[in-house]
């Protein structure tokens, strides 16, 4: 049978970056087809030429057996392909029903906006995943004023009101739940009895298995392993993406539960959609916080760092008071903070490793004057410590990879070592080796004394990692795991708010 | 982020607020302020800002920023009021001068769209110097201030077009080709090109076109606004409009358009001109000295604007 | 071939370049424009356009499309406090000097309270500012020009101090070192860049984003007022829209000499090399004996030029 889609032999480089060397894929038409591997293995970039926003060095992409003129988002979208873009491509400023009918607005007879029809369109668009969509996705609603899983979902109908006959989904479940991931696997199927072929990415080898039918694995730029995926198995699949050479983090939590008095304790926080939360932490723990997306974990670690501060409540760290107003003060009592929106709340772009390094250092210290040498010294020692790839201090942050970009904002904190370490997801849309020397470094933040709290979107990198996780759910706890509770089971139920 | 709906909408109320205080304010200090002759005069009088403001609604709800539109007005004053002069004077010259205005206006607008657009300059800087380039050339069309144009131009101006004066036919037709263009994809792919630029190319709008277009839209309604002002001035001079660019973009803020693109309209750019203009009269009418002109209404700019973002806030 | 093409990208060097030709495009068309006496006074120029440039820098740099319309007025300003202080006397220059700079640095403040706090965008704030101050101006003056300069102030502006290069020179080049040890070598410098190029981020490493802003306007107020002193010793006396010629050719320094529009990377150095490219070519055109009209439309095509150089924004398709 003819490929709806087969790419052949594509290179693209940025700069001295080779992203892409000879790489091919191929879907059959109404497939649901995974491509996986690590980050940075190019099939983001793959995917972007594939829908025109990024063009290619060398190499053909056939679709329906014709080679295909990709120059720019609208041709590929005339041919048929849509992408759902990891980092959306919504307009803020404009509403659901705009965006999703985007450059292909109805009309009506004189020419003008068919508005009643937007409206009527984007309702029944909406109504596929009304059982998922929380309050306030409706078609006129800003998509300023959704939550991010409500973008996410509005993004995906977006894709679906272009009636492609091949759509890309680039971590369309990156923040959504797991109903609404099920929703959206409802969606794909329809796709798929409707003939549509579908490329799907995701990090949750759970989902892959899940819904795909065929996988593609790329490794360093290559397609280096087509599977079908009921001939093959998650050992099989994770072995192509690791290849030889990567080893998969062991796992690093330590089970003897810990035994010391409460040095951090928390008591009655509130902000907009958190708590009252209390809880207390140890020396050398590492909390986790776990449950759904949007549960208040992430105001829970913004207020602790003063980011956002809490409405209410205190919060003491060996005894002193560091309910914190904004971060400088957190930062004055040694509490650090990693978010995993690196572009957003850590990359100072433009400006060079040793700056994004050594900024916290100077508040930290308060120092007015750059001790140049001193820094220096210091940073390269930390960052060759992460194990981190750079061509030099000196070297713009952006031509370092996401995963090393992240050890770049870490150290930031590390020396001296804080003793409070609050990580927001941090280690989302970074490869399985630096999320390895991450776990390692985390892990040994501890030993050393500092109290860890985290929260992650993976539940397998709570259960790895932390010695107790509390779950959130709708703004407070309801559950708090430790030792032979702390199981994948618990963790779920937990989540959906069924507390043991 | 959140909110932004209602920033949207609240700036646009506090001026339509404003512009209520200051005509009550005008009626109390100016007996016969609301008869129907004073009112015209005073349309007349706001009138090249109105239009101004609503081309510049377009570059700016775009992302962009269009500096050179008092250039604008300028150069096409003098192409005008020069061809008019070369061919003669009667009515099929003023046509032909009235449409070479508005063609020059269209091409300054499309330079500077090509040039923004197409060669990825900035904005700001591009439109500073294009202004300059468009100043020197009304500069070399008519070095001085002078030649007049023929009575019919100034008169019809004055006058009416089918029963209606011609100042609000010029206001209804403005309003319509907004109403028009407001009702088209255009506008909320134009807000979608300045709202997120990334976002909108993934989308695949044409970016290029749209924002040439938004420029081209800001040259033509500096050429009406010349043309309004020339049938005002009934003069010809190089040196026309300098400060409108400043004043339209005031006017446009205080309408409740983001200088960063994206959300907006040319309703309430209208309602800022009309509410920079009125300042302009009730200082006059409430006696103050006219050097307190620039003053207050630089000051009542400023608490508007901040008393926008204050109500805002909440 | 790319580290060629990377040299010859970098803004110091083609300011630099664009300086030297400049030089040799005026000594060809008049004999003896590049001579010391010459250079020496387009550079006194040049510094005068360069500090009110060095406010201007700051608040670009500092991001969130800074800018400073209001330079102009409070040059004028500035000029017109140093005149009615000084009234001609040279033991008043001290104090006009402070007058002027603590006025400009006031209004800088509010600029910087109404961008920060108001969150009005900085362009309309200024825009703002600038149009209270003129009226300010007008309505203090009544549109007479009043108060002239010290004789020394006029020797410290005009007169050789050393050399026969005048002390406004040995004061402007001070600042360019001043300026790169702070950008480069301080706490202030990299909160300056850190802030300029991502606020968020910069907050969350502790930095008080907001305070620092404030302070980025109020120096360039401060600049905007001691240039107006400077101008007021180059011209003898004020007049109260002395200081509008600058608000432009301010910011195109700035541009010129390889400053991000959108803040967060540039250098003052390459501002200082920026104005006086930005000198030598109104010099160049006024030499070449051009009507205005012609310089005016040189004027502006040379700074388009100057655009496509290195003014471009990043390509969306990659």
């Amino acid at each position: 049978m003819q490929p709806v889609l087969r790419a052949t032999d594509i290179s693209k480089s940025f700069g001295a970056v080779r992203a892409l060397e000879k790489a091919r894929l191929t879907v059959q038409r109404g497939e649901i087809h995974a491509l996986l591997g690590a980050n940075g293995c190019g099939k983001s970039t793959l995917c972007k030429i594939i829908a025109g926003t990024v063009g290619c060095d060398a190499g053909e992409v056939l679709i329906d057996g014709a080679p295909a003129a990709l120059g720019s988002p609208r041709l590929a979208e005339e041919q048929g392909v849509a992408l759902f873009y990891q980092e959306l491509s919504l307009v803020p400023q404009l509403s659901v029903g705009d965006n999703v009918f985007l450059g292909r607005e109805p009309r009506n007879a004189l020419g003008f906006t068919d508005r009643a029809a937007i409206f009527r369109e984007t309702e029944a668009l909406i109504a596929r995943v009304a059982t998922v969509a929380g309050a306030g996705l409706t078609p006129d609603a800003l998509v300023a004023d959704l939550s991010p899983d409500q973008r996410q979902l509005t993004e995906i109908l977006k894709v679906l009101a272009r009636k492609p006959k091949i759509i890309i989904f680039d971590e369309a479940t990156a923040t959504l739940d797991r109903r609404q991931v099920e929703v959206f696997f409802d969606i794909l199927r329809e796709l798929r009895a409707g003939g549509v072929s579908s490329i799907f990415i995701s990090h949750r080898m759970d989902e892959v298995f899940a819904i795909a039918d065929r996988i593609t694995v790329m490794r360093n730029g290559q397609t280096v392993a087509e599977f079908s995926a009921a001939e093959t198995d998650r050992y099989a699949v994770v072995y192509a993406m690791v290849g030889e050479t990567g080893a998969i983090a062991a796992s690093v939590r330590d089970h003897a539960p810990l035994k010391g008095d409460a040095r951090l304790v928390v008591e009655g926080v509130k902000a907009a959609r958190l708590g009252p939360v209390s809880f207390t932490a140890q020396r050398g723990e590492i909390l986790g916080l776990g449950g759904l997306q949007g549960q208040g974990q992430k105001a829970l670690l913004s207020g602790l760092f003063g980011a956002e501060p809490f409405a209410a409540g205190r919060v003491t760290l060996d005894g002193v008071d560091v309910t914190a107003r904004r971060p400088a003060e957190a930062i004055a009592h040694r509490i650090a903070y990693v978010s995993g929106d690196r572009g957003r709340d850590s990359a100072l772009p433009g400006r060079s490793i040793f700056e994004n390094t050594a900024i916290a250092s100077l508040v930290r210290e308060r120092r007015h004057v750059i001790p140049g040498a001193l820094f220096r010294t210091r940073f390269a020692e930390v960052l060759s410590g992460l194990n981190t790839r750079y061509a030099g201090l000196d070297a713009p942050i952006g031509s370092l990879s996401g995963g090393n970009q992240q050890k770049v904002f870490i150290s930031r904190w590390l020396s001296p070592s804080p003793g409070l370490l609050l990580l927001d997801d941090p280690t989302k849309g970074i490869d399985l080796g630096a999320k390895g020397d991450f776990y390692l470094l985390a892990r040994k933040l501890a030993d050393e004394g500092a109290t860890v709290i985290i929260y992650s979107s993976e539940d397998s990198e709570l259960l790895s990692l932390c010695d107790r996780v509390l779950v959130l759910n709708g703004g407070t706890v309801t559950a708090d795991l430790t030792g032979e509770r702390l199981t994948p089971f618990e963790l779920t139920r937990a989540s959906y708010g069924d507390a043991a | 982020m959140t909110g932004l709906r209602k920033f949207g909408g609240r700036t646009w109320i506090v001026t339509a607020a404003a512009l209520i205080v200051l005509l009550v304010v005008n009626t109390v200090l100016q007996k016969n302020f609301l008869e129907p002759s004073v009112v015209q005069s005073n349309l007349t009088t706001f009138l090249p800002l109105v239009l101004v403001a609503i081309g510049q609604t377009y570059v700016i709800l775009g992302g962009d920023i269009d500096l050179s539109v008092g250039a604008i007005v300028a150069l096409v004053n003098v192409v005008t009021v020069s061809v008019i002069a070369a061919l003669g004077g009667d009515g099929t010259a003023v046509a032909l001068g009235l449409l070479v205005g508005m063609a020059v206006g269209a091409g300054c607008g499309l330079l500077n769209g090509l040039i923004i657009a197409g060669l990825r300059f900035q904005p700001i800087v591009t439109t500073f110097a294009t202004s300059i380039v468009f100043s020197g050339l009304a500069l070399w069309v008519l070095p001085q201030a002078g030649m007049s144009v023929p009575e019919p131009y100034w008169r019809t101006y004055a006058g009416d077009i089918l029963g209606l004066p011609t100042v609000y036919a010029i206001y209804v037709v403005a309003f319509l080709i907004a109403a028009f263009l407001a009702a088209r994809p255009f506008m909320t792919r134009l807000k979608a090109a300045g709202g997120l630029r990334t976002a909108a190319y993934q989308t695949g709008l044409r970016l290029g076109a749209l924002r040439v277009s938004a420029f081209v839209l800001s040259g033509l309604f500096a050429a009406f606004a010349s043309l309004c002002l020339t049938g005002e001035t009934a003069s010809g001079d190089p040196l026309m409009g300098q400060s409108l660019a400043m004043t339209a973009i005031s006017a446009v803020v205080l309408g409740g358009t983001a200088l960063s693109g994206g959300v907006g309209g040319t309703l309430g750019s209208v309602l800022g001109a009309w509410v920079v203009g009125m300042i302009g009269s009730v200082i006059f009418f409430a006696g103050l000295p006219f050097e307190y002109q620039t003053l207050v209404q630089g000051l009542i700019i400023l608490a508007a604007l901040a008393g926008g973002v204050l109500v805002t806030r909440r | 071939m790319n580290r060629f093409v990377e040299i010859a990208k970098n803004p110091l060097v083609i300011s630099g370049a664009a300086i030297l030709a400049l030089l040799i495009i005026g000594e060809l068309v008049s004999p003896g424009f590049a001579r010391g006496d010459q250079v020496v006074r387009l550079l006194t120029v040049s510094a005068i356009l360069g500090i009110a440039a060095a406010g201007q820098n700051l608040v670009i740099l500092g991001g969130r499309e800074g800018i400073d319309l209001s330079i102009g007025a409070v040059i004028s300003l500035g000029a017109v406090i140093a005149g009615n202080v000084m009234s001609g006397s040279d033991a008043a220059i001290p104090l006009a000097f402070a007058a002027a700079c603590c006025a400009g640095f006031l209004i800088g403040v509010v600029n910087g309270l109404g961008v920060t706090y108001l969150r009005i965008p900085p362009l309309v704030m200024t825009l703002g500012m600038m149009g209270v101050i003129q009226g300010g101006l007008v309505v203090l003056s009544r549109g007479v020009p009043s108060g002239n300069a010290a004789p020394a102030l006029m020797a410290f502006v005009n007169r050789s101090a050393f050399l026969g290069i005048p002390g406004i020179l040995f004061v402007w080049a001070a600042l360019v070192v001043l300026m790169a040890l702070m950008l480069k070598r301080t706490r202030f410098g990299w909160s300056i860049y850190a802030v300029g190029s991502n606020e968020n981020a910069a907050v969350l490493t502790g930095l008080p984003a907001r305070r620092i802003r404030v302070l980025l306007y109020g120096l360039a107020g401060l600049c905007g007022g001691f240039t107006g002193v400077c101008v007021i010793g180059y011209t003898g006396n004020s007049f109260i829209s002395v200081g509008d010629q600058y608000v432009l050719p301010s910011i195109i320094a700035v541009v010129i000499g390889g400053t991000s529009l959108a803040g967060g990377s540039g250098s003052y150095t390459g501002t200082a090399l920026g104005a006086i490219a930005l000198v030598l070519l109104q010099s160049v055109l006024t030499t070449l004996n051009l009507e205005f009209w012609g310089r005016q439309v040189i004027f502006g095509v040379t700074l388009l030029l100057l655009m496509l150089l290195y003014g471009r924004q990043a390509r969306l398709r990659v």
